[in-house]
């Protein structure tokens, strides 16, 4: 399939999902707000654990409200990653589309792509308003921030999560229901990641286990890159370590995918709910 | 000589044993036993209406899904234009329409326009393409005027039209039907099977291969039926020929005579 053909198809399901989703404006609402309320509390209880020596320990000194904001906000990169594959075959399932899509001429690889579009989309826009309300109400002015090495940690953290992402679409291709795998890497993750705290404040074995997933990673060259306004050298170890794993697990998860779809087409449940 | 719009050859399919509990985890890597075709074979001929006919687990739906690529066949092969459904499905797709007789699998939210213009691009349609297309097919389909609607707003019948549509959208050589009618009433079933014989197989030639239960659809729709029990080709006939051979008054009497004798326990590979 070409390109261009498949960012078409792409662009539909876009299309898709922006006029289904203009259809619940109050959601929308609602999740903006719901952001302010995360934010407010980041800022409250880092009015209470804030200390001169506390800021000194965290990327460019910044403060630990920041530090939380940044984690907090860039986590859900992973959260969406995992679900977002899996919940596009499940909500073609549930809505009874799947077959229409599978017996039309998109290769289901694209379908996926196409799906996790929107939620993407939607979850760089709750990005903007964390770190909006953020600087609005609380304070968060990333000065020094090098927005180009953010990007950049961000592209490469959506590689490595996609990655995971199709493996755990994977399971739910073969299995429906209940992903194990899925509960174990954000559980894992949410635990050693750095989100809330971090990595060094571990003891010695879970700061091995946090170098071993890709969120540890991505939060240490997000952090470094709008809170200390790190240059390439700094990040770039956090943006190798981003690329190996997306050159491990986007190969070995395509392979895993291809794998449960023949095994569906063999038992015939691909479209059972 | 043409090649046949649809050949199927010694096709067999098996599935894996139901399994509950924890024991459901299993079902992927289980062996497949339980037998849905059993060695079928038959070819349906460019522009030919040909019905499936059976009781029912007798392996309509499951041909029709290899068909359609949603399936793999365990042996044997199943060609739709020339092209293998399990080895060149992407071929095969971009040539058969398939629509099974419920009024499901849209975005209820959207409107039809929106609904048929996604499922367009889908099929390889560029917009303007498809806008045009669209409009075309609602009006000789009758549904011009809901185009703008909300899907959760038509009729089953309107809805019904709209999955025809959706399956005719890229103008497919072979439409794939399972149970056409099912959940129409009989005007609109009527008006439903008029609009498949009259435009789509008459006045635009396309081969069409259904399955059906009601069987003054398949005297009125089909060249030839294809009656399947157990998995396996009973027979294979026009209606009026078989209801003679087989000595019955109706074409109900014909099927029940042809299953008494033909039908065979499934049984393990």
């Amino acid at each position: 399939m070409k390109a261009s053909s498949a960012l078409g198809k792409i662009i539909a399901f876009f299309r898709r999902d922006f006029a289904i989703a203009r259809g619940y404006r109050s959601a929308l609402v609602l999740e903006v707000l719901e952001a302010l309320f995360g934010v407010a509390t980041f800022y409250y209880l880092s009015r209470f654990v804030d200390s001169p020596s506390l800021s000194a320990g965290l990327p460019g000194g910044a403060s630990y409200f920041a530090f939380a904001l940044v984690g907090f906000a860039f986590f859900d990169y992973l959260g969406v990653s995992l679900t977002a594959f899996e919940a596009s075959i499940e909500e073609a399932r549930q809505n009874r589309t799947l077959e229409a899509l599978l017996v039309s001429q998109t290769p289901l690889p694209v379908i996926l792509a196409g799906s996790a579009a929107y939620p993407f989309f939607t979850l760089a826009l709750r990005t903007c308003v964390y770190l909006g309300w953020g600087a609005l109400l609380f304070g968060f002015v990333p000065h020094a921030a090098n927005w180009l090495g953010a990007a950049a940690i961000l592209f490469c953290s959506m590689l490595a999560f996609a990655g995971l992402g199709i493996l755990s679409a994977s399971y739910n291709v073969l299995f429906k229901r209940g992903n194990p795998a899925k509960w174990l890497v954000l559980g894992i993750s949410g635990l050693v990641g750095g989100m809330m705290y971090p990595v060094s404040v571990l003891p010695h074995g879970l700061r091995i286990l946090a170098r071993l997933i890709p969120v540890t990673y991505s939060l240490e060259g997000m952090r470094a890159a709008l809170l200390a306004g790190a240059g390439w050298g700094k990040l770039w170890p956090s943006i190798a370590a981003l690329l190996m794993f997306a050159a491990l697990l986007i190969p070995c998860s395509f392979a895993v995918f291809a794998w449960a779809l023949r095994r569906t087409r063999v038992t015939g449940t691909l479209t059972h709910i | 000589m043409t090649s046949p719009a649809i050949a199927v050859d010694s096709l067999e399919k098996y599935f894996p044993p139901a399994f509950s509990g924890w024991r459901a985890l299993l079902l992927p890597f289980a062996r497949p036993t339980q037998r849905a075709l059993a060695g079928v074979s038959f070819q349906v001929a460019r522009g030919e209406a040909v019905a499936l006919v059976g009781a029912n687990g007798a392996g309509k739906s499951t041909l029709l899904r290899i068909l359609a690529t949603l399936i793999s066949p365990t042996r044997g092969s199943a060609m739709l234009a020339g092209f293998d459904v399990d080895q060149q499905g992407a071929q095969a797709r971009a040539r058969l329409g398939y629509h099974t007789g419920g009024d499901e699998g849209f975005y209820s939210r959207l409107t039809s326009r929106q609904n048929l213009l996604f499922f367009a691009a889908m099929n390889n349609l560029t917009r303007s393409a498809a806008l045009d297309r669209i409009e075309q097919i609602a009006v000789w389909m009758g549904f011009a005027a809901e185009l703008d609607r909300p899907v959760r707003m038509l009729s089953t019948g309107m809805a019904h039209r709209l999955g025809l549509a959706r399956a005719l959208l890229h103008s497919p050589e072979i439409l794939l039907l399972d149970e056409p009618t099912r959940s129409l009433d009989p005007l609109a079933a009527a008006d439903f099977r008029r609009l498949l014989k009259e435009e789509i197989v008459r006045r635009r030639g396309a081969t069409l291969l259904f399955a059906s239960h009601t069987l003054s659809e398949v005297e009125e729709l089909a060249d030839r039926m294809v009656l399947l029990a157990g998995g396996k080709i009973l027979a294979d006939n026009s209606p009026a020929r078989l209801r003679a051979a087989a000595g019955g008054a109706t074409l109900e009497a014909a099927i029940a005579a042809l299953t008494r004798v033909g039908a065979a326990p499934a049984v393990r590979p």
